[in-house]
């Protein structure tokens, strides 16, 4: 087993969870602020394109990182003013922007690049060694900074207190709006630099569909994580480490059905679920609107 | 609490559902490329994978657009968002034209139960045979194809480990896994090759990740297989530097790393909706079956690179020559691999110079 338990397993679980994390962070911020966020699939794709196409454009994948987290942030603006403004239905809005943030890019792949399917290859994200590029070591700060956030300061408490009873924040004066916004707005900056960690740090390019499902894992995360910023930290590793020992499994030819393999990751996370989590407990007032905004 | 957290969910999922259906139908994409006066109309439906794969779905698209210049023909291209809007995007392909082709193994039901609803509709299935009266079903011995990459990989190994990363385990992509081992084994018998399947033809983080753990585990060469998740191993080899390899499949992807592709294994799918475009014009189109090969330059080995020795061709050669004699039979399923012997093609001449003719074809196109 020696040739399992790698060096390289660790990177690439280091890897493989670190998207996961940075939309993770900005789902557990929007949803502790009250506001349901199915849609991170959607920031997580826009940032992606943006990134890479800002990088083309730019020649400067920093730049470029900055253009996909603002591309996502604007997404996220529109997530926010139906949600909260509008008070409309968030789980709709959600569902609207994550086909939007599938059918944009290829849209947008046709006018720019006359191309359909990935933008031409840019230059990536520099790496810090060992496969890992520089946006991983952040994935991982971040998460203490969201727990003294949420718990440690004034704001934090009051983001809680909008996302558990809107109407009692409301009534000793928090702008349960204003927060409301601010984590809104927060996730799709964070999910957006989750999609740009895919396309320009941890590949070259855009493809279209790339996320592949990674922006509702990380929502399941935050779910398992019981909207806690370090169990969601221990959530989305577990889906990471699970995705690395499948991979090293397969190039290691080790006898065991590939589906079984192909399912680990997906298998492990339910009986975590089962096992671990039997009451999970989102914040009270999540989906509900505040009296008045 | 006055609403419990389950009933939220319930309703995510409900409105979930209701709004996805008729929203990602309303998606689709429709490409038509203005010809109004032009009589035939010739519509390709791609699988999820879409425009853009890089592979059989792009392969489609050059074929029909040579199609449309040549004969004059209306090309029409509707993407897949999903597996269900097959159903009816191949249907509108229908009302719209005289020929609607599915691309892909994944379309073999729809376009069956397509078909029989527009008995008087011609279509053509890639990849996949369909029952159906009204289909003309192309497939392709992709094994043939790959069996020489196989020969090329398992002579040009110095680490005698070969890495191989599947899409889904689909019988095409089995055709083609199969076959590459079955070259490989046929020169190099030392030679470990690992297979993985990555279960999405979208998802090239994944396949970079597949493909850097098969080099680091000690291989030198990989075989993506895999559409788009593909383009991860090309990302994979970059990385680990040049004198790490990979083989294209379907159609040429240099350009994704260039200098470290050994070779590609061509796959004529523009051939073939090119010439079923031609028979529906020249009122020609017969439904069934044909499987192309090398005999038929349906699959073919393409741009061999500078790391690939004149012998090595030569010793391709003979392979190619030992199939479409017949000589040698390149198993297509897991079971006949298993059973697969090795057959003496003799040994290509000492001549340090292959001459021109003995390489393999760049290209099947006709």
């Amino acid at each position: 087993m020696s040739d399992f338990f790698t060096i390289a397993l660790l990177t690439a679980t280091l890897r493989l969870s670190a998207p996961l994390v940075f939309a993770a962070m900005g789902g557990l911020l929007s949803e502790r602020s009250g506001v349901m966020n199915i849609a991170l699939e959607g920031f997580m794709l826009v940032g992606a394109f943006s990134a890479a196409a800002g990088t083309y454009y730019t020649g400067r994948p920093f730049l470029g990182l900055l253009i996909g987290t603002g591309a996502a942030m604007l997404a996220s603006v529109i997530h926010a003013f139906w949600s909260i403004t509008l008070r409309g239905d968030q789980i709709v809005a959600g569902t609207a922007l994550n086909l939007l943030g599938a059918g944009i890019p290829a849209f947008l792949l046709q006018r720019l690049f006359e191309t359909a399917g990935g933008t031409p290859a840019v230059a990536r994200l520099p790496t810090i060694g060992g496969g890992l590029n520089v946006l991983v070591p952040v994935a991982f700060l971040l998460v203490p900074l969201v727990h003294y956030l949420l718990f440690h300061t004034r704001a934090g408490l009051r983001i809680q207190a909008a996302g558990e009873h809107p109407h009692a924040a409301e009534s000793v004066g928090v702008d349960v709006a204003r927060y409301r916004y601010a984590c809104v707005l927060a996730s799709g900056a964070l999910a957006g630099v989750g999609g740009a960690y895919l396309s320009i740090g941890d590949l070259s390019q855009f493809t279209v569909g790339m996320t592949a499902g990674r922006g509702f894992i990380a929502l399941a995360a935050v779910i398992f994580g019981n909207w806690n910023p370090v169990a969601t930290l221990g959530a989305t590793l577990l889906f990471g480490a699970a995705q690395a020992a499948r991979v090293q499994a397969q190039a290691l030819n080790l006898p065991i059905s590939q589906d079984l393999l192909i399912a680990l990751p997906y298998l492990l996370t339910l009986i975590a679920i089962t096992g671990l989590v039997r009451h999970a407990t989102p914040p009270a007032g999540l989906g509900r609107h505040a009296a008045t905004e | 609490m006055d609403r419990s957290y389950a009933s939220a969910l319930v309703r995510r999922v409900t409105l979930a559902v209701a709004f996805l259906a008729p929203m990602f139908a309303a998606l689709v994409a429709v490409t038509p490329v203005s010809r109004a006066q032009d009589p035939v109309t010739v519509t390709i439906v791609t699988d999820t994978a879409g425009l853009g794969d890089q592979n059989f779905n792009d392969l489609a698209n050059e074929g029909l657009q040579r199609a449309a210049t040549d004969f004059g023909i209306t090309p029409k291209v509707i993407e897949s968002q999903d597996a269900t809007s097959y159903i009816p995007n191949l249907t509108a392909g229908a009302e719209q034209g005289e020929l609607t082709i599915g691309v892909g193994f994944l379309l073999t039901e729809a376009i069956t139960e397509v078909a029989e609803q527009f008995p008087d509709d011609r279509f053509l299935l890639i990849d996949s045979v369909s029952e159906a009266e009204n289909v003309a079903s192309v497939t392709f011995k992709e094994n043939e194809g790959a069996f020489l990459a196989g020969v090329v990989a398992g002579r040009t190994t110095k680490a005698n480990k070969i890495g191989v990363v599947g899409g889904q385990k689909i019988p095409p992509v089995v055709r083609y896994v199969v076959g590459f081992q079955a070259g490989v084994k046929s020169v190099n018998p030392n030679a470990q090759v690992s297979v993985a399947y990555a279960d999405s033809f979208e998802d090239p983080a994944l396949g970079k990740e597949l493909s850097l753990a098969q080099f680091n585990q000690g291989a030198d060469i990989v075989f993506p297989v895999a559409g788009r998740t593909g383009v991860g191993s090309y990302e994979a080899a970059k990385e680990k530097g040049p004198t790490f390899l990979v083989i294209g499949a379907d159609r040429n992807q240099e350009d994704l790393a260039p200098g470290q592709q050994l070779a590609f294994v061509a796959k004529g799918v523009d051939t073939a909706v090119y010439t079923v475009a031609q028979q529906v014009v020249e009122n020609q189109f017969q439904g069934g079956q044909q499987s192309l090969g090398l005999k038929e330059g349906g699959v073919g080995l393409g741009a061999p690179g500078a790391m690939v020795t004149p012998e090595v061709l030569a010793e391709a050669e003979l392979y190619r020559q030992a199939i479409i004699d017949g000589r040698l039979t390149v198993p297509s399923t897991e079971e006949e691999l298993a059973t697969f012997q090795p057959v003496n093609v003799g040994t290509p001449m000492a001549s340090p110079e292959a001459s021109p003719e003995s390489s393999p074809e760049a290209s099947p196109a006709a």
